[in-house]
Order: structure tokens, then C-alpha cells, then sequence
């Protein structure tokens, strides 16, 4: 036993990789975050306003994406469907579309418990008010849930993130593929991947002084 | 048994089902162990956690956040492709990843009977220490069976986590659903492609996990309705 963690830094090329895996890795995570969000957002609206089969549809969606492995749900999207539509992307992209539709189902479950947790009497006032629904949603729903459930969004937008190492497996150069890049030259398992572990939490860490920041700036001051 | 599953789906697909099911088995008894392992390592790390002593404290929280924090795949690389290169050892794909989902669940099941435990007031704890009634029997007596209710619908929710997590076990090697059902989507046998097989296996795991998503849910609704 022996740890050589400097066959790993010492080389030029095998840093330049993990940085560039790094980059990646955080990049496509954030743009999921971003279209997962926005994505999330319409399914929780159509499923909490109860829309007819569109709220069904959306309920068996964020079941189904909630109830399976992002690991499938990529393989499907990146070899399944080319396959049977017949088209080409690059491989970051269909990584990109399934975190986002993986993203997607996780944020939607939280925003609409957040719609639904509204305080009843809040409602009522608003009706008494004679505001019109349109209203009601977005200016005591909606800021309420944000609001609320920012604490969860961010948590489980670090949780997914920690999730991402499966898309190498499909080939995108992520962080991991560059690890297992590293790994097959030098066989530094070990060191490897302790490398990658810390990078990971490094990453994570800096996501969520970023989520906090960003709360105190906008949502942070509404709160009274 | 698989030649009724030819009957009924025919000729690729009657075997295809017959074995994405048959090494299910695997990824459900990888999911107990699991779940079993890692309740058992989260009931001491919980104690710990609620222990008197700073220092086992510290020990619980270091645990719980840094096994939080490290992904899984890094977790299964470690335990299936490192430790065993930096020992220069065998470790088979069963035990590389029993140990890191075990790992993995108890950081995170240690964490919800932590917040279970926090949630029935220091009073009680008081009380009893007031009337002279020792840590073990409080906390059997009185504290736990109040914790339990707070504690098992995440605890039952979180089982999808695990069942989900050892879709990764593949990784290493390890031969249970996931190995199989990439094996049979790589393979060039017609009516095996990639967007036949993968439905079929995330419906296996909608399978597995659903039912203890209902039972989370149930679970949760009943204490809502009940406090």
C-alpha cells in the first residue's frame, strides 16, 4: 500500500482533463437545473390547478421519473430514442435532456406540495378580496412557495448534482469520465477517486453558497 | 417457468422478461441488505448522535455529512476499483456493493431517526431524568415509540433511494437488473433494442419502488390526519 497521489498531478494533461470535466460537469448540471425548473414549474401548475388529463398526464409523469433510476431513463434517452426516430446529437446533449426531464420530476413533487401547502386562510381572504384566480396564483402562491420551498429545491438540486457521474456512462467527458480516463493510464484507482470525491463536494459546496446568495439577494427580503 | 414466459410473449421477448426478472431477484436482496445493513449502522450513528458526549457526537455528524456528500458512483469506484488496487486485494462486486450502499443509507437514514428523535420534546427527556428512569429505558419507553412516527414514512421513502441506488452497482460488476437488461440492449438480436428493453426495465423498477412510495405516502397521510 501506497498512496502516490503526484502520478496524478504531475501531469499536465490529466489536470487539464479534470478541470475540463469539472467545467462540464458543472455546466450541464446547472443548464438541467435551469430547463428541469422551468419544466417543473408547468407540470406542478397543470398537476396543482387539477387541469383535465394534462394534470393526469403530469401526476404519472413525476410518479414514473420519481420511481426509477436516472441511469435508465438516460440509456432510454440516449440510445433508445435516436434509435427509433433516427437522429444523431451529440452526447452531451442527450445527457443534458435527460437531466433535465430527471431534474424535472424531483422539482415539480416538491413545487406542488409547496402549492398545496398554501394557508387556507389565505385563500379565503384573497376571495373575499374578489381577486381573480390568475392573481391569486401568482402574487400569494406562487412568492409563498418559492419562498418556502427554496431550502428543498436547493438541497435536492445538490443531491442530483451528486447524482451526474452516471452520464460518463453514456460518454459525455464529465468530471467521472475523465477520472476513469485517468484511472485506466495510471491505475491510481484510489487516488483517483478520492480526487474526484473531493472535487465533487468542492463543486457542490461552491452550488450552494451560490443558492444562498442568490436566496438572500431576491427571495431573502421578502420574508418578514 | 421461462417457457410459459415464451408462451405468453413469444420468442425474443418471453426470454428477455424471464431473465430481466430472474436477476431482479439480485437487485431487490442487494436492496435489503442494504436497507437492512444500513439501518443497523444508522441506529448506532443515531445513538451517537443523541449520545451525551460531545466527541461521539462530532463522530455521528462528520459521518452523516460526509456520506451525504460523497456521490454513490464515487462511493462504488472506491470500495470495487480502489481499495482493492491500493491493498492489492479481491474484493467481489457483492461486497464492494453491499458495503457502499450500506455506507450510503446509513448516513442518510441516521439523519431522519436523528430529526425523528429532536422532534419529541427535551421535556420528556427531563422528566425522566427527573424521576431517575435510565437512558436505556427513556429511550425504549418513552422516546422511540413517539419517534417512530415521525421517523417511518421518510424511512420507508427513502427504500426507493436504495433500490434506485443499486442501479449503479452495475458499475462494478455487479450482475442484477441493470447488468442484464445493457447486456440484452447492446445485444443485435431483433426485438431487443435499446427503446424496447429500457421501458421494460424502468417498469420492473416502477414495479419495486411505486408500492413503497404508496406505503410512504399512507404512511405520512395517516400522521397528518392523526396530529
Amino acid at each position: 500500500m501506497e498512496l502516490r497521489f503526484f502520478e496524478i498531478y504531475r501531469s499536465s494533461e490529466f489536470l487539464y482533463l479534470l478541470a475540463e470535466g469539472a467545467f462540464l460537469s458543472a455546466g450541464l448540471t446547472l443548464a438541467a437545473g435551469v430547463f428541469g425548473f422551468v419544466f417543473a414549474f408547468v407540470l406542478a401548475v397543470l398537476r396543482f390547478k387539477s387541469v383535465p388529463l394534462l394534470g393526469f398526464v403530469s401526476a404519472v409523469y413525476i410518479d414514473f421519473i420519481r420511481n426509477t433510476p436516472l441511469i435508465v431513463q438516460l440509456f432510454f434517452i440516449a440510445f433508445g430514442l435516436p434509435l427509433l426516430f433516427g437522429y444523431v446529437w451529440p452526447f452531451w446533449c442527450h445527457a443534458l435532456l435527460a437531466l433535465s426531464i430527471n431534474f424535472s420530476g424531483y422539482f415539480a413533487e416538491i413545487l406542488r406540495s409547496g402549492f398545496a401547502s398554501t394557508q387556507r386562510g389565505q385563500l379565503e381572504a384573497a376571495s373575499a378580496l374578489n381577486l381573480s384566480n390568475g392573481t391569486i396564483f401568482s402574487s400569494i402562491i406562487i412568492p409563498q412557495t418559492l419562498i418556502k420551498m427554496f431550502p428543498s429545491l436547493s438541497s435536492q438540486f445538490i443531491f442530483l448534482f451528486l447524482t451526474t457521474g452516471v452520464i460518463s456512462e453514456i460518454g459525455v467527458t464529465d468530471l467521472t469520465h475523465a477520472g476513469l480516463f485517468i484511472d485506466s493510464r495510471t491505475f491510481r484507482s484510489f487516488e483517483v477517486f478520492i480526487t474526484l470525491t473531493a472535487m465533487y463536494i468542492f463543486i457542490a459546496l461552491g452550488f450552494k453558497a451560490i443558492l444562498e446568495i442568490l436566496y438572500q439577494k431576491t427571495l431573502g427580503k421578502r420574508v418578514v | 417457468m421461462d417457457s410459459l414466459f415464451i408462451e405468453v410473449f413469444g420468442k425474443p421477448h418471453g426470454i428477455v422478461i424471464y431473465q430481466l426478472l430472474a436477476a431482479t431477484k439480485y437487485t431487490i436482496y442487494l436492496s435489503l441488505v442494504a436497507f437492512i445493513g444500513g439501518g443497523l449502522l444508522a441506529s448506532i450513528i443515531t445513538l451517537c448522535s443523541i449520545s451525551r458526549r460531545s466527541s461521539l457526537e462530532v463522530i455521528a455528524k462528520i459521518y452523516i455529512w460526509s456520506f451525504q456528500s460523497i456521490p454513490l458512483l464515487m462511493l462504488l469506484f472506491l470500495t470495487g476499483l480502489g481499495v482493492p488496487r491500493l491493498f492489492d486485494i479481491n474484493v467481489n462486486p457483492w461486497t464492494a456493493a453491499t458495503i457502499s450502499l450500506v455506507l450510503f443509507t446509513a448516513a442518510y437514514i441516521a439523519e431522519v431517526w436523528r430529526g425523528a428523535i429532536a422532534s419529541v420534546p427535551k421535556g420528556q427527556w427531563e422528566a425522566c431524568f427527573a424521576l431517575n428512569i435510565s437512558f436505556v429505558s427513556t429511550l425504549q419507553n418513552i422516546v422511540l415509540p413517539q419517534a417512530v412516527k415521525f421517523g417511518l414514512a421518510p424511512t420507508v421513502g427513502f427504500m426507493v433511494q436504495i433500490v434506485k441506488g443499486t442501479s449503479l452497482a452495475y458499475i462494478i460488476g455487479f450482475s442484477d437488473l441493470m447488468l442484464v437488461g445493457k447486456r440484452w440492449a447492446n445485444a443485435p438480436v431483433i426485438g431487443t433494442e435499446p427503446f424496447i428493453i429500457f421501458p421494460i426495465m424502468a417498469l420492473i423498477y416502477f414495479g419495486i419502488c411505486y408500492p413503497l412510495t404508496i406505503f410512504a405516502r399512507n404512511l405520512e397521510s395517516k400522521e397528518l390526519t392523526k396530529s
